[in-house]
Protein backbone atom coordinates (compact mmCIF):
# COMPACT_ATOMS: atom_id res chain seq x y z
CA UNK A 1 0.00 0.00 0.00
CA UNK A 2 1.71 3.31 -1.21
CA UNK A 3 1.13 6.35 0.53
CA UNK A 4 -1.87 8.00 -0.76
CA UNK A 5 -3.57 4.97 -0.31
CA UNK A 6 -2.81 4.07 3.22
CA UNK A 7 -4.18 8.17 3.93
CA UNK A 8 -7.09 7.87 1.82
CA UNK A 9 -8.03 4.27 3.12
CA UNK A 10 -7.20 6.01 6.94
CA UNK A 11 -9.78 8.91 6.45
CA UNK A 12 -12.48 6.85 5.31
CA UNK A 13 -12.09 4.76 8.02
CA UNK A 14 -11.68 7.58 11.32
CA UNK A 15 -14.97 9.27 9.41
CA UNK A 16 -16.67 5.76 9.30
CA UNK A 17 -15.63 5.54 13.08
CA UNK A 18 -16.74 9.12 13.86
CA UNK A 19 -20.23 8.97 12.58
CA UNK A 20 -20.77 5.30 14.49
CA UNK A 21 -19.63 6.88 17.70
CA UNK A 22 -21.34 10.03 17.78
CA UNK A 23 -24.06 8.14 19.45
CA UNK A 24 -21.94 7.23 22.42
CA UNK A 25 -20.71 10.77 22.90
CA UNK A 26 -24.43 11.83 22.94
CA UNK A 27 -25.52 8.90 25.09
CA UNK A 28 -22.66 10.08 27.53
CA UNK A 29 -23.77 13.67 27.22
CA UNK A 30 -27.20 12.81 28.07
CA UNK A 31 -26.45 10.73 31.07
CA UNK A 32 -24.53 13.30 32.67
CA UNK A 33 -27.23 16.46 31.67
CA UNK A 34 -28.15 17.21 35.27
CA UNK A 35 -24.80 18.70 35.58
CA UNK A 36 -25.20 20.83 32.51
CA UNK A 37 -24.90 23.54 32.72
CA UNK A 38 -24.09 24.58 35.96
CA UNK A 39 -22.05 22.13 37.12
CA UNK A 40 -20.19 21.32 33.96
CA UNK A 41 -19.81 24.46 32.68
CA UNK A 42 -20.11 25.21 28.94
CA UNK A 43 -16.74 27.57 29.45
CA UNK A 44 -15.66 24.06 30.99
CA UNK A 45 -16.45 21.92 27.56
CA UNK A 46 -14.61 24.82 25.39
CA UNK A 47 -11.32 24.23 27.32
CA UNK A 48 -11.79 20.80 26.95
CA UNK A 49 -12.26 21.38 23.41
CA UNK A 50 -9.48 23.47 23.31
CA UNK A 51 -7.10 20.91 24.71
CA UNK A 52 -7.77 18.27 22.98
CA UNK A 53 -7.52 20.62 19.49
CA UNK A 54 -3.93 20.96 20.51
CA UNK A 55 -2.78 18.43 22.60
CA UNK A 56 0.37 16.98 20.98
CA UNK A 57 -0.07 13.31 22.94
CA UNK A 58 -3.19 11.75 24.10
CA UNK A 59 -1.67 12.25 27.79
CA UNK A 60 -1.97 15.59 27.62
CA UNK A 61 -5.51 15.37 27.04
CA UNK A 62 -5.69 12.92 29.99
CA UNK A 63 -3.89 15.20 31.87
CA UNK A 64 -5.83 17.86 31.75
CA UNK A 65 -9.45 15.54 32.33
CA UNK A 66 -7.50 14.05 35.25
CA UNK A 67 -6.62 17.64 36.65
CA UNK A 68 -10.39 18.55 36.69
CA UNK A 69 -11.25 15.68 38.25
CA UNK A 70 -8.66 16.47 40.97
CA UNK A 71 -9.57 19.82 41.67
CA UNK A 72 -12.98 19.36 41.83
CA UNK A 73 -12.53 16.91 44.41
CA UNK A 74 -10.57 19.04 46.49
CA UNK A 75 -13.31 21.58 46.16
CA UNK A 76 -15.64 18.88 47.25
CA UNK A 77 -17.60 18.50 44.21
CA UNK A 78 -18.25 15.02 44.12
CA UNK A 79 -20.63 14.98 41.01
CA UNK A 80 -18.13 17.23 39.12
CA UNK A 81 -15.01 14.89 39.99
CA UNK A 82 -17.46 12.10 38.85
CA UNK A 83 -18.11 13.71 35.05
CA UNK A 84 -14.40 14.00 34.54
CA UNK A 85 -13.35 10.72 35.85
CA UNK A 86 -16.75 9.13 33.66
CA UNK A 87 -14.47 10.94 30.81
CA UNK A 88 -10.92 9.63 30.98
CA UNK A 89 -12.65 6.20 31.20
CA UNK A 90 -14.79 7.14 28.11
CA UNK A 91 -11.60 8.61 26.47
CA UNK A 92 -9.34 5.97 27.76
CA UNK A 93 -10.96 3.30 26.06
CA UNK A 94 -10.71 4.22 22.87
CA UNK A 95 -7.36 3.39 22.38
CA UNK A 96 -8.93 -0.38 22.03
CA UNK A 97 -10.37 1.07 18.83
CA UNK A 98 -7.49 2.98 17.54
CA UNK A 99 -5.90 -0.59 18.25
CA UNK A 100 -9.00 -1.96 16.01
CA UNK A 101 -8.62 0.80 13.51
CA UNK A 102 -4.62 0.28 13.24
CA UNK A 103 -5.54 -3.56 12.23
CA UNK A 104 -7.24 -2.47 9.76
CA UNK A 105 -5.24 0.33 8.44
CA UNK A 106 -1.53 -1.62 7.92
CA UNK A 107 1.00 1.33 8.66
CA UNK A 108 3.41 2.29 6.03
CA UNK A 109 6.89 0.36 6.68
CA UNK A 110 8.25 3.11 7.50
CA UNK A 111 5.87 3.87 9.93
CA UNK A 112 6.53 3.51 13.73
CA UNK A 113 3.21 2.27 15.44
CA UNK A 114 3.97 3.07 18.59
CA UNK A 115 3.43 6.83 17.50
CA UNK A 116 1.02 6.00 15.32
CA UNK A 117 -1.70 4.36 17.83
CA UNK A 118 -1.14 7.57 20.17
CA UNK A 119 -1.99 9.92 16.88
CA UNK A 120 -4.63 7.74 16.67
CA UNK A 121 -6.13 7.69 19.54
CA UNK A 122 -5.75 11.60 20.05
CA UNK A 123 -7.18 11.60 17.25
CA UNK A 124 -10.40 9.56 18.02
CA UNK A 125 -10.49 11.93 21.31
CA UNK A 126 -10.73 14.75 19.67
CA UNK A 127 -14.00 13.51 17.37
CA UNK A 128 -15.62 12.07 20.76
CA UNK A 129 -15.04 15.49 22.32
CA UNK A 130 -16.47 17.09 19.22
CA UNK A 131 -19.97 15.03 19.62
CA UNK A 132 -19.47 15.42 23.36
CA UNK A 133 -19.59 19.22 23.35
CA UNK A 134 -21.80 19.12 20.07
CA UNK A 135 -24.19 17.18 22.03
CA UNK A 136 -24.21 18.78 25.64
CA UNK A 137 -24.52 22.66 23.66
CA UNK A 138 -27.34 21.30 22.04
CA UNK A 139 -29.60 20.67 24.97
CA UNK A 140 -28.44 23.40 27.22
CA UNK A 141 -28.37 26.81 25.52
CA UNK A 142 -25.33 29.15 26.32
CA UNK A 143 -26.58 31.13 29.60
CA UNK A 144 -23.79 33.58 29.02
CA UNK A 145 -24.62 34.86 26.12
CA UNK A 146 -28.51 34.75 26.86
CA UNK A 147 -27.30 36.84 29.64
CA UNK A 148 -25.35 39.12 27.45
CA UNK A 149 -28.34 39.71 25.54
CA UNK A 150 -30.84 40.37 27.99
CA UNK A 151 -28.33 43.85 29.24
CA UNK B 1 -12.25 -3.09 -19.64
CA UNK B 2 -11.75 -5.47 -17.14
CA UNK B 3 -14.92 -6.75 -15.33
CA UNK B 4 -14.03 -5.51 -11.84
CA UNK B 5 -13.64 -2.63 -13.57
CA UNK B 6 -17.15 -2.10 -15.48
CA UNK B 7 -18.91 -3.76 -12.36
CA UNK B 8 -17.45 -0.50 -10.31
CA UNK B 9 -18.37 1.71 -12.69
CA UNK B 10 -21.77 0.71 -13.89
CA UNK B 11 -22.31 0.73 -9.52
CA UNK B 12 -21.82 4.50 -9.28
CA UNK B 13 -23.83 4.93 -12.61
CA UNK B 14 -26.54 3.44 -10.90
CA UNK B 15 -25.81 5.21 -7.84
CA UNK B 16 -25.58 8.53 -9.25
CA UNK B 17 -29.22 7.63 -10.72
CA UNK B 18 -30.62 6.83 -7.40
CA UNK B 19 -29.29 9.34 -5.43
CA UNK B 20 -30.61 11.99 -8.08
CA UNK B 21 -33.95 10.05 -7.94
CA UNK B 22 -34.16 10.61 -4.71
CA UNK B 23 -32.83 14.18 -4.14
CA UNK B 24 -35.57 15.09 -6.88
CA UNK B 25 -38.02 13.94 -3.89
CA UNK B 26 -36.80 16.43 -1.11
CA UNK B 27 -37.52 19.37 -2.93
CA UNK B 28 -40.33 20.00 -1.61
CA UNK B 29 -39.65 19.45 2.17
CA UNK B 30 -36.35 21.28 1.67
CA UNK B 31 -38.62 24.13 0.32
CA UNK B 32 -40.65 23.87 3.61
CA UNK B 33 -37.64 23.73 5.74
CA UNK B 34 -36.10 27.72 3.25
CA UNK B 35 -39.97 29.12 4.26
CA UNK B 36 -39.90 28.70 8.01
CA UNK B 37 -36.01 29.78 7.84
CA UNK B 38 -36.76 32.83 6.26
CA UNK B 39 -39.09 33.61 9.01
CA UNK B 40 -35.97 33.39 11.29
CA UNK B 41 -32.94 36.14 11.70
CA UNK B 42 -30.59 33.78 9.57
CA UNK B 43 -29.12 35.23 6.45
CA UNK B 44 -27.92 33.09 3.30
CA UNK B 45 -24.03 33.07 4.43
CA UNK B 46 -25.10 30.78 7.55
CA UNK B 47 -27.30 28.77 5.47
CA UNK B 48 -24.57 28.95 2.69
CA UNK B 49 -22.13 27.60 5.57
CA UNK B 50 -23.85 24.68 6.67
CA UNK B 51 -24.29 24.05 2.69
CA UNK B 52 -20.26 24.19 2.23
CA UNK B 53 -19.61 21.70 5.27
CA UNK B 54 -21.89 19.27 3.65
CA UNK B 55 -19.66 19.73 0.68
CA UNK B 56 -16.42 19.00 2.59
CA UNK B 57 -16.14 17.26 4.70
CA UNK B 58 -16.57 13.41 4.93
CA UNK B 59 -18.58 12.78 7.97
CA UNK B 60 -22.37 13.26 8.39
CA UNK B 61 -21.75 13.57 12.35
CA UNK B 62 -19.94 17.09 10.86
CA UNK B 63 -22.86 18.26 10.02
CA UNK B 64 -25.52 17.33 12.99
CA UNK B 65 -22.19 18.40 15.35
CA UNK B 66 -22.45 21.74 13.66
CA UNK B 67 -26.04 22.15 13.68
CA UNK B 68 -26.89 21.36 17.01
CA UNK B 69 -24.02 23.87 18.46
CA UNK B 70 -25.67 26.72 16.60
CA UNK B 71 -28.78 25.60 18.10
CA UNK B 72 -27.71 25.50 21.08
CA UNK B 73 -25.91 28.55 20.98
CA UNK B 74 -28.87 30.31 19.77
CA UNK B 75 -30.34 31.51 23.17
CA UNK B 76 -32.49 34.41 21.64
CA UNK B 77 -34.27 31.58 19.98
CA UNK B 78 -34.41 33.72 16.44
CA UNK B 79 -31.86 31.72 14.31
CA UNK B 80 -31.29 28.14 13.99
CA UNK B 81 -33.47 27.36 17.33
CA UNK B 82 -36.68 29.18 16.63
CA UNK B 83 -39.50 27.23 16.89
CA UNK B 84 -37.54 24.06 16.37
CA UNK B 85 -36.62 24.47 12.97
CA UNK B 86 -32.66 23.68 13.49
CA UNK B 87 -34.35 20.13 15.87
CA UNK B 88 -36.59 19.34 12.81
CA UNK B 89 -33.85 19.55 10.22
CA UNK B 90 -31.50 17.29 12.75
CA UNK B 91 -34.84 14.90 12.86
CA UNK B 92 -34.45 14.87 8.74
CA UNK B 93 -31.12 14.43 8.41
CA UNK B 94 -31.62 11.61 10.42
CA UNK B 95 -34.46 10.07 8.54
CA UNK B 96 -32.36 10.17 5.48
CA UNK B 97 -30.58 7.57 6.60
CA UNK B 98 -33.73 5.22 5.68
CA UNK B 99 -33.28 6.25 2.38
CA UNK B 100 -29.60 5.61 2.21
CA UNK B 101 -30.33 2.19 3.73
CA UNK B 102 -33.09 1.55 0.98
CA UNK B 103 -30.81 2.70 -1.90
CA UNK B 104 -28.08 0.55 -0.55
CA UNK B 105 -30.85 -2.83 -0.28
CA UNK B 106 -31.49 -2.39 -3.75
CA UNK B 107 -28.00 -2.43 -5.13
CA UNK B 108 -26.85 -4.93 -3.34
CA UNK B 109 -28.76 -7.00 -4.89
CA UNK B 110 -26.85 -6.37 -8.20
CA UNK B 111 -23.37 -5.25 -6.95
CA UNK B 112 -21.19 -6.37 -4.15
CA UNK B 113 -20.90 -3.43 -1.65
CA UNK B 114 -18.26 -1.56 0.61
CA UNK B 115 -19.53 -2.31 3.87
CA UNK B 116 -19.30 1.69 4.48
CA UNK B 117 -21.78 2.36 1.36
CA UNK B 118 -24.64 3.53 3.35
CA UNK B 119 -22.96 5.83 5.52
CA UNK B 120 -21.88 7.73 2.14
CA UNK B 121 -24.91 7.32 0.59
CA UNK B 122 -26.19 9.40 3.92
CA UNK B 123 -23.85 11.87 3.13
CA UNK B 124 -24.42 12.40 -0.51
CA UNK B 125 -28.43 12.43 0.32
CA UNK B 126 -27.35 15.34 3.24
CA UNK B 127 -25.79 17.44 0.73
CA UNK B 128 -28.20 17.01 -1.87
CA UNK B 129 -31.08 18.15 0.87
CA UNK B 130 -28.75 21.20 1.93
CA UNK B 131 -28.43 22.25 -1.79
CA UNK B 132 -31.75 22.25 -2.66
CA UNK B 133 -32.53 23.95 1.11
CA UNK B 134 -30.00 26.90 0.16
CA UNK B 135 -31.21 27.02 -3.29
CA UNK B 136 -35.04 27.47 -1.66
CA UNK B 137 -33.59 29.64 1.43
CA UNK B 138 -31.63 32.57 -1.31
CA UNK B 139 -35.02 32.41 -3.94
CA UNK B 140 -37.43 32.79 -0.91
CA UNK B 141 -35.30 35.63 0.80
CA UNK B 142 -34.85 37.61 -2.59
CA UNK B 143 -38.69 37.71 -2.68
CA UNK B 144 -39.58 38.46 0.58
CA UNK B 145 -37.08 41.51 0.23
CA UNK B 146 -38.97 42.63 -3.07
Amino acid sequence: MNDLEYRLMRKQQIAAWSDRWQSDAARFADSHRDLLPRRITNAQLYGLGNVVRNARRYADIEKFVKRQAEKAGRAGRLDVQGYWSDLEAALGKLRGEAQVLLKNIPLPVEADSKQALDALHRELAGLYVQHLIAHSLYWTPDEGEHKRRER
Amino acid sequence: MSKPAFQDMALRVALDRDVARTSDGYDKRAQEYASRLTGTRLDKTQVRGLESLACTTDKVSDITDWLKLRVGRDSGRDRWAKDGVGRDLLSEFDGLRNDAQKIVAALSKTYSLDTDQERQVHLRLCREFLKHLAAHFEYLQAEHRR
